[in-house]
C-alpha cells in the first residue's frame, strides 16, 4: 500500500514538472503556431543560473528573480530572431532547427563555463520528507504540483480578465484578424513567448533541488513536456496540466512495476500509440478545412 | 530545363561520381581517409533516403537514427548469432526497416510538421532505449562486437573491396533517388507538401505518397545500417542518438534539400567537418549547433538549392505570351470525351443535410445533375453554396442524405476516390501546386492513369521512359488547349492569376472527368478572359463533360446554363431552366428582399 501511495505522490511531483513544460510550450504554441523546440533549455537555464548566483553569495530571495529574467530575454530574443522569421513556412523545418541549433549551443556554452556536472541547489524543503500514509516525499517535491495548478489557474484568469490576455487570445484565434482589430500581434507573441519563458525559468528553480542543475538536464524533460503537450492537444492547457500528471504517474508506475530501465521505451511508445489513435491530441479540436 | 537537358546532365553526374568513386582511393591510398570515406558515403545513402522525406514529402523526420540502428542491429545480430552473410543480413535489414518506415508513416494520416517530428523523436529514443535495456538481444551500453569481415558469396572482402561495394550501392541508392524524384511518384510527394486539397482533387491520396516516401527513405537507411554495422565490425547505442538523427536532417538541409546532390555534399561536409571541429576542442559541440543555425539563417535552401536559386536568377528572363484559347487538340479530344448519355442524371442528391453545429448550411437538398449538362447553383453569400460543392465532391460529409453517381453512393467516399471515379473540381481560392512548373502541375493530374508501377520507375526501365513521354505530350496537348503552352517551364505561382485560373482548369480535366466542378470560375476574371472562359465551357460541355457551376457572374450563368438551381439559407428555393429562375419571385426576393420589409 505504502508503495502505491509513494508512487503516486512521486508521480504527481515529476508529472507536475511535464505538465508546466508543457503549459511552456502550449503557451508559445498558441501565439504562433510555433515555439521555441529547445525551450528545455530554458528550464535548464534558470536552473544553473540560480545555482550560479546563490554560488557567488546572493541570497536565494534575489537570485531567483535575476535568473527568471535573464530567462525572459533569452525567450524574447529567441522569439524575435529565431522563430518569427520562419512562421510562414507550412513545414515548420525553419523554427525547429534554428530554435534547436541555438538550444545547441547554450547547451555547450553552458558546458564549458559551469562544467559537465550537476550541482543541487540547496533549500529548506528538501532537508526532511513529510510522511503520508507510510510513503515519504520532500515538501519541494510536493510544491511543483500546488505550483502547477496554481499557474494554470492564474494562466486562464490572465488570458480571460486581462486586456493583454484577450489579445493573446484574439491572436491565437486569427493573427491577420487580430491585427486588423489593432492589437499589435508582434508585441502580443512576443509577450507570450517571454511569459513561457518566464515559467521555464521557474520550472528550473522549482526542480533544481531534486533533480540537480547540468547543462543537460533540460533536453529530455523539454522532449517529454513537447510530446505530453502535443497528446493532449497544445492548445488547451488544462487537458496539458491533465496529461502531464498522468504521464508522471505512468512513469512512476512503470518504474515500480516493470523497471526503471524500461521507462523512456514505454512510456515514449505509449505517446506514439497515443498519437496513431488521437491524432489532434487527447483534448484537442479537428481544425476545419476551407476552401 | 527542358527534359532531354536533364537527361544528359544526370547521366554525366552519375559518370562523375562513378569515376572519383573509383578514382580517389588510388589518390589518398591510406587505411584511415579511406574508412572516412567508407562512412561518408554510408551517410550519403541515409541522407539521399531522407531527402524523399524532407525534400519531397516535405515532413520532417528526427528519428532517422533510430532507423539506422535498427538497420544495423539486425545486420549485427543475424551476422553474429544466424551466420548470415552480408547481403542476406542487408535485405532483412531492409525489410524491417522497411515495416518501420510504413508505421512510422502511418501517422502522416492526420499528422504532419511538429506532431510528426514529436513522433519520430519519440521513436528514435525508445529505439535507443531499447537497444540499450535488452542486452540480451543487443547486448547493452557495450553493444554487439566481433561482426565477421565482410564476405560476398564465400569470398571475404578486403578494405578497397569493401569500398568499391559501399561506392556500387551509393550509386544505385544516387540514381534510385534521383529516379523517384522525376516521376510520377516525385511529383505527387511534392504536390502532396504544397497542396494537400489539390492532390486529393486529382486522385491522389497524400498518405499514399507521404507513406512511400518514408518507406524509401527507411530502406535506404536499413541498407546503410546494415553496411555500417559491417564497417565498424561493432555496434553500441552511442552512435544511435537524437543527435545523430539530428545531423542526418541537417546534411541534407545544409547541402539543399529536394535536390539531386545535396544530400551528398551535405553528408560530405558534415563527415569531414567533425575532423575539422575538434581543433576547437571543448568548443565542438557550440560549432555544431552554430552552423545549424548559419545553415538555416543564410542558407536555407542549402548548398546546391543556393547555387541553383542564383543560377536561375541569372538566366535570362523569356517573355511567355498567352495564347488564343480555347484550341483544338485531338490528343485532348481523345483525353477528355465523354460517352454521350444526355437525360441520365450524372448525379442525383436526396434529401442532403450538413450540419455544422447548429449551424444547417445545406437542408434536404434534393437535387439531380444531368449527364452532359451545364448546371448552375447561384444563391446569396451564405447560402450554402461552397459547402453543397464541397460534399458532392467529397471534402465534406453530408451529415445525412445520399447522393448516387454512377449508380453508387457516394456519401463518405473521400474526395480522392471520388476523383478516381471521375468528378474532378476547381477551388474558388485556387489550389495550384505553386512552387512547381505549370507543366508538373498538369502532369500530377495524370498520375492515376499511370500504368508502370514502382519498380519500373526507380530502374528507370523503358516502359517507364515511353509514358512518361506520352504523358508529356499529353500535358502540352492540354496547354495548348487553355493557350499556357509558353509557360509550361515556369513556376506556377508567376503566373498572373487568370491564368492560374485556367492552369487549374486544364488540370483538373487531366483526370477525364465525367463532372467538372468548377468554383467561382469568373470570379477575379477581366471582361475579356470571361468571355473566354465561357466559350471555353461550351466546348467542354460539347465534349459531354457534366458541369456543376457555383458562380455570381449572373450574365455567364445565364447565357451558358442548362439548368440553374438557386440557395437560400440552405435550402433549394428555385431549380429550372434560366429563363424560369429568373421570373420566379422566391429568387428576386432572395436576391432583392420582398416589397415593403426594410431589411435590418
Amino acid at each position: 500500500m505504502s508503495s502505491i501511495v509513494q508512487y503516486f505522490l512521486s508521480g504527481i511531483s515529476i508529472g507536475a514538472i511535464y505538465s508546466l513544460i508543457g503549459l511552456g510550450f502550449s503557451i508559445m504554441w498558441s501565439a504562433s503556431r510555433a515555439v521555441n523546440f529547445a525551450y528545455g533549455d530554458v528550464v535548464m537555464l534558470g536552473a544553473v543560473l540560480t545555482v550560479i548566483f546563490v554560488g557567488y553569495g546572493i541570497p536565494l530571495i534575489i537570485s531567483m528573480p535575476i535568473a527568471v529574467f535573464v530567462c525572459i530575454v533569452y525567450g524574447v530574443l529567441i522569439e524575435r530572431f529565431a522563430v518569427a522569421p520562419f512562421t510562414k513556412e507550412v513545414t515548420g523545418i525553419g523554427w525547429m532547427l534554428s530554435t534547436i541549433g541555438i538550444g545547441i549551443m547554450l547547451e555547450s556554452f553552458v558546458t564549458i563555463s559551469f562544467g559537465s556536472f550537476a550541482k543541487p541547489l540547496v533549500t529548506p524543503l528538501i532537508e526532511k520528507p513529510i510522511i503520508i500514509l507510510g510513503a515519504g516525499i520532500y515538501p519541494q517535491e510536493l510544491l511543483i504540483p500546488i505550483f502547477a495548478v496554481t499557474f494554470l489557474f492564474c494562466l486562464e484568469l490572465f488570458y480571460q480578465k486581462t486586456l493583454i490576455g484577450r489579445a493573446i487570445k484574439a491572436v491565437a484565434y486569427n493573427q491577420m484578424a487580430a491585427g486588423l482589430m489593432g492589437i499589435n500581434v508582434k508585441l502580443m507573441t512576443a509577450i507570450s513567448f517571454g511569459i513561457a519563458a518566464a515559467l521555464g525559468g521557474g520550472i528550473g528553480i522549482l526542480i533544481a533541488p531534486i533533480v540537480q542543475a547540468s547543462a543537460t538536464m533540460g533536453l529530455l524533460l523539454g522532449l517529454k513536456g513537447f510530446a505530453i503537450a502535443i497528446i493532449a492537444g497544445i492548445t488547451n492547457a488544462r487537458g496539458v496540466v491533465i496529461m502531464g500528471l498522468v504521464y508522471g504517474i505512468m512513469e512512476k508506475f512503470i518504474e515500480g512495476f516493470i523497471s526503471s530501465s524500461a521507462r523512456e521505451a514505454i512510456g515514449f511508445s505509449v505517446i506514439i500509440l497515443l498519437l496513431f489513435i488521437f491524432p489532434q491530441g487527447i483534448f484537442g479540436k479537428k481544425e476545419m478545412v476551407k476552401v | 530545363m527542358n527534359q532531354r537537358f536533364f537527361n544528359t546532365y544526370i547521366f554525366w553526374l552519375t559518370i562523375c561520381l562513378f569515376l572519383a568513386i573509383i578514382l580517389i582511393p588510388n589518390i589518398i591510398n591510406n587505411a584511415y581517409q579511406l574508412r572516412v570515406l567508407m562512412l561518408l558515403l554510408i551517410y550519403a545513402v541515409v541522407a539521399l533516403g531522407l531527402n524523399l522525406v524532407v525534400g519531397l514529402a516535405g515532413l520532417v523526420s528526427l528519428g532517422q537514427a533510430g532507423l539506422l540502428a535498427i538497420g544495423a542491429y539486425t545486420a549485427a545480430i543475424l551476422a553474429t548469432r544466424f551466420g548470415f552473410e552480408f547481403i542476406p543480413s542487408m535485405l532483412v535489414a531492409m525489410f524491417i526497416t522497411g515495416i518501420f518506415g510504413v508505421i512510422l508513416a502511418y501517422p502522416t494520416l492526420r499528422v504532419k510538421g511538429v506532431y510528426l517530428a514529436v513522433i519520430t523523436i519519440a521513436f528514435g529514443i525508445v529505439v535507443e532505449n531499447i537497444a540499450i535495456e535488452w542486452s540480451s538481444v543487443t547486448g547493452g551500453t557495450t553493444g554487439i562486437s566481433s561482426i565477421p569481415k565482410i564476405a560476398l558469396f564465400g569470398h571475404s572482402l578486403n578494405d578497397t573491396a569493401f569500398y568499391y561495394l559501399i561506392g556500387t550501392i551509393f550509386l544505385i541508392a544516387f540514381i534510385a533517388h534521383y529516379n523517384i524524384k522525376n516521376s510520377r511518384f516525385g511529383r505527387s510527394m511534392r504536390a502532396a507538401t504544397q497542396s494537400e486539397i489539390a492532390v486529393r482533387s486529382i486522385g491522389i491520396n497524400p498518405i499514399t505518397a507521404r507513406t512511400l516516401a518514408f518507406t524509401l527513405a527507411a530502406i535506404f537507411t536499413g541498407v546503410a545500417g546494415a553496411l555500417y554495422a559491417y564497417l565498424n565490425s561493432y555496434v553500441n547505442p552511442d552512435t544511435f542518438r537524437f543527435l545523430d538523427s539530428l545531423r542526418y536532417l541537417l546534411m541534407v538541409i545544409l547541402g539543399g534539400s529536394g535536390t539531386v546532390l545535396g544530400p551528398l555534399i551535405g553528408a560530405s561536409i558534415l563527415t569531414y567537418i567533425p575532423e575539422l571541429f575538434q581543433k576547437f576542442g571543448v568548443w565542438q559541440y557550440f560549432a555544431y549547433g552554430a552552423l545549424l543555425t548559419l545553415v538555416i539563417f543564410i542558407m536555407p535552401l542549402g548548398i546546391v538549392g543556393t547555387i541553383i536559386f542564383w543560377y536561375n536568377k541569372f538566366q535570362p528572363k523569356r517573355v511567355c505570351n498567352s495564347k488564343p484559347w480555347p484550341t483544338t487538340e485531338p490528343l485532348v479530344d481523345a483525353l477528355i470525351n465523354q460517352n454521350k448519355d444526355k437525360n441520365n442524371a450524372s448525379l442525383s442528391i436526396e434529401k442532403m443535410t450538413v450540419k455544422f453545429g447548429g449551424l444547417i448550411a445545406n437542408n434536404n437538398i434534393t437535387e439531380d445533375i444531368k449527364s452532359g449538362s451545364i448546371h448552375a447553383i447561384i444563391g446569396p453569400n451564405g447560402a450554402g453554396k461552397s459547402t453543397f460543392l464541397n460534399c458532392i465532391s467529397g471534402l465534406y460529409k453530408p451529415t445525412g442524405g445520399t447522393i448516387f453517381f454512377d449508380e453508387k453512393n457516394i456519401v463518405g467516399l473521400p474526395m480522392h476516390s471520388l476523383a478516381k471515379m471521375g468528378i474532378a473540381r476547381t477551388f474558388q481560392n485556387t489550389e495550384l501546386f505553386s512552387q512547381m512548373t505549370v507543366l508538373e502541375n498538369v502532369l500530377v493530374g495524370f498520375h492515376t492513369q499511370y500504368k508502370t508501377g514502382l519498380i519500373a520507375t526507380l530502374m528507370r526501365l523503358p516502359s517507364f521512359i515511353k509514358e512518361e513521354k506520352e504523358f508529356h505530350e499529353l500535358a502540352k496537348a492540354l496547354l495548348r488547349y487553355v493557350g499556357l503552352d509558353e509557360y509550361a517551364d515556369e513556376e506556377a505561382r508567376n503566373l498572373p492569376f487568370g491564368h492560374q485560373r485556367r492552369l487549374e482548369i486544364a488540370r483538373a480535366l487531366a483526370i477525364s472527368p465525367k463532372i467538372l466542378m468548377l468554383d467561382e470560375p469568373a470570379a477575379g476574371l477581366t471582361h475579356s478572359e470571361i468571355e473566354d472562359l465561357k466559350r471555353f465551357i461550351i466546348s467542354l460541355s460539347d465534349k459531354n463533360i457534366t458541369i456543376v457551376l457555383v458562380e455570381h457572374h449572373v450574365e455567364m450563368i445565364m447565357a451558358l446554363s442548362n439548368t440553374v438551381t438557386v440557395l437560400d439559407y440552405g435550402i433549394v428555393i428555385a431549380s429550372g431552366a434560366p429563363s424560369q429562375v429568373q421570373e420566379n419571385p422566391a429568387v428576386i426576393e432572395a436576391y432583392f428582399g420582398s416589397p415593403g420589409v426594410t431589411n435590418e
